[in-house]
């Protein structure tokens, strides 16, 4: 098999109202299947999907929260959250629902550099 | 290694603040599709090494050309450039 490549994964959408943090989840699940690097990033809105609590039976869904635990079981270690996303809407680590990384806008810009590719949902 | 990052969503999705909260020295921007409408932004950028394109295509469509661009350091760029821009680059990040 040709040599892994690293990919890093952008979540910028909140959950429920689009299918865009599914997408992402799914591509990002995908290419740990076939033993990539992955990273994943949750940016802007993206950080209300790991809000504690969820509950999308209400609205007929599947609650994205709990997916977000798989993350760990598929080899996705490097989870990470921007520290200014959080702020900006009043959230501490103790609201999220799973252990991050959280980084600052430089470092994230970093990540960025070194991966190489990126998607940006 | 350097990223071009794509803008295709108006100025109003305020995707330009995040993606320049993430720029490095190199990174360079090219408005396509419904990104153009940023040419009348001003002081859209505020680190001086980065380049913006727009592509020609999408902007002429729309009504715009190089007299509707108020930043400078910008390039209204063909599609043959925009491939070489892909090129150039090491890798390229969407913003949509």
């Amino acid at each position: 098999m040709a040599e892994p490549t690293s990919i890093t994964f952008i979540s910028r959408c909140a959950p429920y109202g689009q299918h865009k943090p599914k997408l992402c989840m799914d591509m990002a699940l995908a290419a740990a299947v076939f033993e990539q690097h992955v990273s994943y990033i949750f940016l802007e809105d993206g950080v209300f999907q790991l809000l504690r609590g969820q509950d999308a039976g209400a609205i007929h869904s599947k609650t994205l929260g709990n997916a977000l635990e798989t993350l760990e079981l598929y080899g996705i270690d490097k989870v990470y959250v921007d520290r200014e996303s959080l702020s900006r809407r009043n959230l501490k680590r103790e609201d999220l629902i799973i252990e991050v990384e959280i980084l600052d806008r430089i470092a994230i810009a970093n990540l960025l550099a070194e991966a190489d590719s990126v998607f940006n949902l | 290694m350097s990223c071009l990052h794509s803008i295709s969503r108006s100025p109003s999705h305020r995707l330009v603040d995040t993606c320049a909260s993430l720029l490095r020295p190199g990174d360079a921007i090219i408005f396509i599709e419904d990104g153009c409408f940023h040419c009348l932004q001003v002081s859209l950028i505020k680190q001086v090494d980065i380049k913006l394109y727009y592509l020609e295509a999408d902007m002429q469509a729309r009504g715009l050309g190089a007299s509707n661009i108020n930043g400078a350091k910008s390039e209204i760029v063909d599609y043959d450039r925009f491939v070489d821009l892909c090129c150039e680059h090491d890798k390229l990040v969407n913003w949509f």
